[in-house]
């Protein structure tokens, strides 16, 4: 028939690449690509282990190839018992790859050595050899080309034992049985032989096309009562070109039945099957077919007798790449290989291209019906020889990475409110009811700014501009305004601002306190002076503590480096500062007035609520932070013992003394923050 | 089956690889190593290990090739004895017996019969120089008591020897003296380079030297990094040395090339430097070898070189200074403190590894992985530096997510620690950063642990540290207008009465998280975190705290510094039990209940493996290891054992492995010996059989014709061989097995004498041609009967043998042909 001409482009010769995986326990992956490469990958961590080119990979390319089994069986051949328990620990032995090529050699390569171990070619095929196995226990190696024969080589000598034409045309696939006295080989019928006789045992339909798997399926027969011969009551599976069944056939006692007992379906062309041997009856028998398209089947089935319709798999896995952005969609990318672990529960999936392969294992997730891995393969392209070598790998650091620094929020635990009283959540809900119209406050604002021109112009842009800054959150406007280094204008912006725009404010503050330490630097300056200016404003919000904790929580760490220097630094400035500020206390008092204009504003029916508000959010902060304070608060005279709290909380305890007091010990505030510029600065 | 075999301590990981030099096989195919009691053979162009060759009983200390034979091996050890090997098929062919302590040893072309050894005599420090003379007999084990002095008051070290110039002189070196003792003239010449007392030569000592291959020269090395080069020492007055200097610390080692136009030398910097003619100027660079080069070899054959590291790895390098391949063995680092870990999504083994790195190492393959580079720095190796280290790391969310901790301390109060976070990729198959907390504590970080309960959808981190807080992480929400992002933050602090946070560990379920602050142990819940109880034992700080798993996971178990276990139960919030253990690791399983913890004692370590419910333990197995054990870890199996008796029962599932405080990596084994060992155990299935190449008809044919009038003789014997299997001499020589042979020489002159017949019975040419033929029929004769009775079904069985038989004489024909052509080429030519 048609099918004895070779070549690549042949349309009935098996797609895809011949590729194996090491027995055992997977430690390679063997692949000899198109151009006649032979390389050899480490799975664990996708590394390519060896490559090698025979000397006659443009003329004779591989074919096919197969992994040796493991030494220590081949040389004793222990029980099945002990080999198994031998899996964890034998993974230096293994060693030889046989390679058919198109010619008609074998070639036997010690991937352990990394050299070319011998040639089989004398007495051997004359054409494409097909498909390789090696015997499990006693070292032969069986091949099948299409020369129609099939080779039964003695891999000590490397000389042929036995040859015999296998069918009337090519013989494309091998499969020796588990007990390995019988050997399965197909053109397009199969054909079960005996290997001590070389006759034929049993004949099996086969499929149209020539068959390009062959895999035993089971070791034991399905009802134990029955004595078992080694072979009968076996099933085993077959895969053709072009044939999207999977046919599963059972070597029955009689000689009569030959067709198929159940098949498989699957969407293209098998590529690549891997199963795992069921052990008992009761466990199912895995299957992973890799097909043209790239996609794997998985099948999980009890092998039992007949079943007349083709079994779909039980899940499809696919992968793809993300496809960035909304040009380009995500493309699939061709899985080649997929073969079981040894632990049965995950799969090792080879994918991408030929010269490339990403090899990653999957656990086995058989609830979905359908997986679609998401995988960006666009950097694998890189060469890799440096870290082939030195195998460093090194993990992505990028700029998107969130950076905690101690007082950044999320560094240490928020400060949490005590469980909001009802009154202050209607309270502030009052407050956003009561939002003036926006025709009110362009009104508002036009007032301002009038009011504004008549003074220095520049330090009365600059609180319009801030507000509004805060408001839109522009940040061109508000790095305008907060750039500044001029003492001066920050104190008089500082003073002019409205009320309600200080909590933004400090917001603001506190978000540009955590960049750059040169920007930070400028910060406190504001920060300093909006503690100092608005304390009493503060000390009347109900939720300050939740809306100041990070900020708190930013100074307290700042400071920590040299608390007791700070301390003392504050000591000194709150001496300074108590002289000079009741000389300033009348200079004060006109912009004062000013910040009462914008006040009123939103306070003109809250006065009663904002007293209870007060009251409450003394308590709470007492109850949250500091038990011991609660009595103190009235005394007039503890000015220094004080500094070493917070300013905030300074600010709050003074909030209901009269203007001149709380002046003074606004200044307090000044003598934590100033020490916090300190240690930014260095 | 095999629960009559007793479970015994392996080794895995690979051990020391870097204690000697490598020696490379005199084809540079394979790089011979020493490793604990073994000799590893390595596959320069595969890395792969070939062979173990095993034998000795204690360790190793030097490798030579046998000049007289390339396929043999010397191997010296702490043991006295001196093995021979061939180490193509990994098998030992004698033994002799010094019995000294034997701490290297070298070999000579030209003292055929004698090898040197370094001794130890008498006084610790004391060690010599001495031949041995190996006597020739065909038994295995021989003694070799035959010593004779050569030098005295040495380095013990092999590196501080150096033979030279074919074997005229030897040069040793110690301290600040160099002594070159000549074989011929049997002088010693001594000289002395200033001493510590002037401050400028403070570093002059000795560290190693090397012999020039063909002229009298020899290289030194010194502690400050020059390298001298001694001419003319042969006269003890006119000797004169020349300078090189580039290290700026110890040269390690020294080595030159094959030819000796170049040296090549190596030191703490990690680079190899090749001094071309032994000038200052020519120098060639191979930088960024990792870690500090320890030794330097060269391969016979001139091709390759290789440099063995401290971090456990040799790295085999090309002639033209390119790194080609890397033998690593489980890296050693100046100290474990991350503990040993289970990648869940690899099933790797993961520790410390490179500085800043964490190595995967691949338990069921035994081989490193990879290393990941968690601090991404350029490490400077260089005495006395302050690094950054990676002290602690965890996985957690089936390997999702890694905590990594670094720090640095350059004084008392100067601490710097650094947390990643990093998450794994899936797309890109890697770890990505995603958050790096600077300081997250005030003081170091006792321990990291990730909650790896199911029902939490939300990752949660807990880090205990000796501030005396203990901080719990979460993995929140982060995405703003311009990106989706997930980030950790800080949720809660906890701390008790300002104690130190010691360890830390969560529930099986994850509901509860105990802390322990030095002797007193708080559990928590995860949900509110609020304090539900506190156990104390006034017993010394909790060393170990871990919860009981499956149906013991309503204990909690602590082992404490004064050498007390104990086992609280949850429910009753009362000890339970506790036993006087000194526990140095306590491991739970994390697929059974059973919990190994291996104590220590002046002894030795032991194991115990106990069931928290029972204060009884299981499985008892004193002296697992003369060292400290510093970690555990417990790794579940592939394929499930099946081990039928009780006391192996918490084998079945898992594997438990520990690292001593020396790193080596040990586990629990049934095996017998010879099967763990399978390397050397076994041997390669087939023969190796190349045909020849076209290289080969061109050159090859035209040297055989050449010779083949005049070389009859050989012809002749490879012809008669096979006819001669029933010579006793032959077939001895070819049926004993190579180790019980007598020694070459003996039977050389049996065999030389049979193949003398053969000759004899030879007549010409054109006959034995015909003989060849008809003993290859003969040869294949019992395959070929099988093979016509088992092709009978098949139809053309006579055609294929035809086709054989008919293209072998066609074949007679045309290289008849070819003969005759070839003789007029010859003549010409």
């Amino acid at each position: 028939m048609a099918a004895g001409g070779g070549g690549v482009a042949d349309p009935l010769s098996p797609a895809g690449v011949p590729c194996a995986f090491s027995p055992l326990n997977q430690a390679y992956f063997a692949l000899a690509s198109a151009d006649g490469q032979l390389r050899v990958w480490e799975t664990a961590n996708n590394r390519l282990h060896q490559e090698y080119v025979p000397s006659a990979h443009l003329s004779g390319t591989c074919t096919c190839l197969a992994w040796a089994p493991a030494r220590l069986q081949a040389k004793e051949s222990p029980q099945r018992k002990k080999r198994k328990s031998e899996a964890i620990e034998t993974s230096n032995q293994i060693d030889l790859l046989a390679l058919g090529t198109a010619v008609g050699s074998i070639l036997l390569y010690s991937t352990v050595k990394g050299e070319l171990h011998s040639k089989l070619i004398s007495g051997g095929h004359d054409n494409k050899v097909n498909c390789i196995q090696w015997h499990q226990d006693n070292g032969c190696l069986y091949s099948c080309s299409d020369d129609k024969h099939i080779v039964e080589w003695n891999t000590q000598t490397c000389k042929v034992k036995c040859k015999w034409k296998g069918d009337n045309s090519s013989v494309s696939s091998l499969c020796i049985s588990p007990d390995g006295k019988m050997l399965l080989s197909a053109g397009r019928t199969i054909k079960l032989w005996v290997l001590e006789t070389k006759e034929i045992y049993r004949h099996f339909t086969g499929h149209a096309t020539p068959v390009s798997s062959l895999i035993f399926t089971t070791i034991r027969p399905p009802n134990e009562s029955q004595p078992f011969d080694g072979i009968t009551g076996l099933y085993f599976l077959s895969g053709a070109v072009h044939d999207r069944l999977l046919n599963v056939w059972q070597v029955r006692s009689e000689n009569k039945e030959k067709n198929a007992v159940m098949s498989f379906t699957v969407t293209d062309e098998p590529v690549y099957i891997d199963l795992t041997l069921s052990e008992n009856k009761e466990e199912p028998v895995k299957l992973a077919v890799v097909c043209r398209d790239g996609q794997v089947h998985l099948f999980e089935h009890i092998l039992n007798g007949y079943c007349k319709k083709p079994l779909t798999s039980n899940c499809t896995i696919q992968i793809a790449t993300p496809g960035k952005g909304k040009k380009s969609t995500p493309k699939p990318i061709p899985i080649l290989a997929a073969g079981f672990c040894s632990d049965k529960m995950s799969l090792l999936l080879v994918y991408g291209n030929w010269f490339q392969p990403i090899i990653e294992r999957v656990a086995l997730n058989s609830k979905e019906p359908h997986v679609c891995l998401v995988r960006d393969i666009s950097n694998c392209w890189a060469p890799k020889v440096e870290t082939a070598i030195t195998k460093v790998r090194t993990p992505v650091m990028n700029s998107e990475a969130k950076v905690l620094v101690p007082g950044l929020p999320g560094h240490h635990a928020a400060i949490k409110p005590a469980p909001p009283q009802t009154e202050e959540v209607e309270s502030k809900r009052r407050l956003g009811e009561n939002e003036i119209s926006i025709e009110e406050r362009l009104g508002a604002l036009d007032i301002d700014t009038k009011k504004e021109k008549d003074d220095l112009p520049q330090t009365n842009s600059f609180p319009v501009l801030l507000t509004q800054g805060l408001e839109s959150n522009d940040f061109e406007m508000l790095n305008k305004v907060l750039q500044t280094r001029n003492l001066n204008l920050i104190k008089r912006t500082v003073l002019r601002m409205p009320l309600h725009a200080v909590i933004p404010l400090l917001q603001e503050l506190t978000k540009r306190l955590q960049g750059h330490p040169n920007s930070a630097v400028l910060m406190v300056q504001w920060l300093k002076c909006v503690l100092t200016v608005h304390a009493s404003y503060l000390s009347t919000l109900p939720d300050l503590v939740p809306q100041l904790g990070t900020l708190y929580q930013l100074m307290e760490s700042r400071v920590k480096t040299f608390q007791k220097l700070s301390h003392l630094h504050g000591k000194l400035i709150l001496l300074i500062t108590q002289v000079t500020a009741s000389e300033k206390t009348k200079a004060m008092t006109c912009p004062a007035q000013k910040a009462k204009l914008v006040y009123e504003e939103e306070s003109s029916e809250e006065e009663s609520d904002d007293e209870i508000a007060e009251k409450d959010s003394d308590d709470n902060w007492d109850g949250d932070e500091e038990e011991k304070e609660s009595e103190k608060d009235e005394d007039v005279d503890e000015e220094n013992e004080e500094e070493e709290e917070d300013a905030e909380e300074k600010d709050e305890e003074n909030g209901e003394e009269d203007r001149d007091v709380a002046s003074e010990k606004e200044l307090n505030g000044d003598s934590d923050l100033d020490p916090e510029n300190e240690s930014e600065e260095e | 089956m095999v629960e009559e075999e007793s479970v015994r301590v392996v080794r895995c990981g690979g051990s020391e690889l870097n204690f000697r030099r490598a020696v490379f096989s005199a084809d540079s195919k394979y790089i011979f190593c020493v490793s604990g009691d073994f000799v590893k053979v390595h596959s320069t162009a595969t890395e792969e290990c070939v062979h173990i060759l095993q034998g000795h009983r204690n360790l190793v200390t030097g490798i030579q090739l046998n000049p007289n034979n390339h396929l043999q091996l010397y191997s010296c050890s702490f043991d006295g004895t001196i093995k021979l090997w061939d180490y193509i098929d990994g098998i030992l062919i004698k033994t002799f017996i010094v019995g000294h302590k034997l701490h290297a040893i070298f070999t000579l072309a030209c003292a055929e019969d004698s090898v040197f050894v370094i001794i130890n005599k008498e006084k610790p420090d004391v060690f010599q120089l001495v031949s041995v003379k190996l006597p020739k007999s065909s038994s295995q084990e021989i003694e070799a008591k035959e010593l004779s002095f050569v030098l005295d008051y040495i380095n013990q070290s092999p590196k501080c020897i150096a033979f030279g110039n074919e074997g005229e002189y030897v040069a040793a070196v110690r301290d600040f003296y160099l002594s070159v003792y000549f074989f011929k003239k049997k002088t010693t010449s001594r000289f002395t380079l200033s001493s510590s007392k002037n401050k400028k030569h403070a570093k002059n000592n000795f560290t190693c030297v090397a012999c020039h291959p063909k002229e009298d020269c020899i290289a030194t090395g010194h502690k400050d990094g020059k390298i001298r080069l001694w001419r003319n020492f042969d006269d003890g007055k006119k000797y004169t040395y020349t300078c090189l200097h580039w290290h700026h610390d110890m040269v390690m080692d020294l080595a030159f090339s094959v030819t000796g136009t170049s040296l090549l030398s190596g030191g703490r910097e990690s680079v190899l430097v090749e001094w071309r003619d032994a000038t200052e100027k020519n120098k060639e660079f191979l930088p960024r070898l990792g870690a500090t080069i320890e030794h330097i070899s060269v391969s016979p054959a001139g091709d390759l070189f290789c440099t063995s590291h401290s971090d456990n790895k040799i790295i085999i390098i090309h002639r033209n200074l390119e790194a080609s391949a890397v033998i690593q063995g489980l890296v050693k680092d100046s100290s474990i403190s991350t503990g040993l870990m289970i990648d869940p999504r690899t099933k790797a083994l993961v520790l410390n590894g490179k500085p800043g790195h964490l190595q995967f190492y691949s338990l069921q393959h035994d081989k490193q992985l990879y290393n990941l580079d968690i601090i991404q720095q350029e490490y400077i190796n260089d005495y006395g530096l302050i690094q950054i280290e990676l002290t602690k790391a965890a996985f957690g969310c089936y390997g999702n997510w890694l905590a990594t901790v670094e720090k640095r301390q350059e004084k008392e109060t100067e601490l710097d620690l650094q947390m990643k976070l990093w998450m794994y990729n899936k797309k890109t198959q890697g770890f990505v950063l995603n958050t790096k907390i600077n300081m997250p504590h005030e003081d170091h970080i006792t321990a990291v642990c990730f909650c790896n309960a199911e029902k939490f959808e939300n990752p949660t981190l807990v880090t205990a540290s000796k501030d005396g807080h203990f901080k719990v992480w979460i993995l929140t929400d982060d995405s703003d207008i311009y990106k989706k992002a997930v980030g950790w933050t800080c949720d809660f602090v906890g701390s008790y009465h300002k104690y130190q946070a010691t360890n830390c560990c969560f529930s099986e379920d994850g509901s509860l998280l105990a802390v322990s602050f030095e002797e007193i142990v708080t559990i928590w819940d995860s949900e509110t975190w609020e304090l539900k109880c506190t156990f104390c034992q006034r017993a010394g700080n909790i060393r170990h705290l871990c919860f009981g798993r499956l149906t013991c996971s309503k204990y909690l178990l602590g082992a404490t510094e004064n050498g007390i276990l104990c086992c609280w139960n949850l429910l009753s919030c009362a000890l339970e039990w506790s036993a006087k253990l000194n526990i140095r690791v306590m491991e739970p399983d994390p697929h059974s209940e059973n919990i190994a913890a291996i104590s220590q004692s002046s002894v030795g370590s032991d194991l115990f493996v106990f069931k928290p419910s029972e204060p009884r333990p299981l499985y008892i197995q004193k002296n697992i290891s003369r060292e400290e054990v510093q970690w555990g870890v417990f790794v579940l199996r592939d394929v499930p054992e099946s081990f039928t008796s009780e006391a192996y029962q918490w084998l079945n599932r898992s594997q438990f492995y520990f690292l001593t405080k020396s790193q080596s990596l040990l586990t629990f084994s049934t095996k017998s010996p010879e099967e763990k060992l399978t390397p050397t155990s076994k041997q390669l299935l087939a023969e190796e059989s190349l045909p020849t190449t076209p290289f080969y008809f061109i050159l090859g044919k035209h040297r055989e014709q050449q010779d083949e009038k005049t070389n009859e003789a050989l012809e002749s014997e490879r012809v008669q061989l096979p006819l001669t299997e029933n010579i006793p001499a032959i077939s001895e020589l070819l049926h004993t097995p190579a180790h019980v042979l007598p020694s070459a020489s003996f039977l050389c002159s049996k065999f030389v004498n049979s193949l003398l017949l053969s000759k004899e019975t030879k007549s010409e040419e054109i006959p034995e041609d015909v003989d060849m033929e008809e003993e290859k029929e003969s040869d294949d004769s019992d395959e070929e009967n099988d093979f016509t009775e088992k092709t009978q079904d098949t139809n053309d069985t006579d055609l294929g043998e035809d086709i054989i038989h008919q293209l072998s004489k066609s074949e007679e024909k045309e290289l008849r042909k070819f003969r005759k052509v070839d003789y007029s080429w010859l003549t010409v030519l």
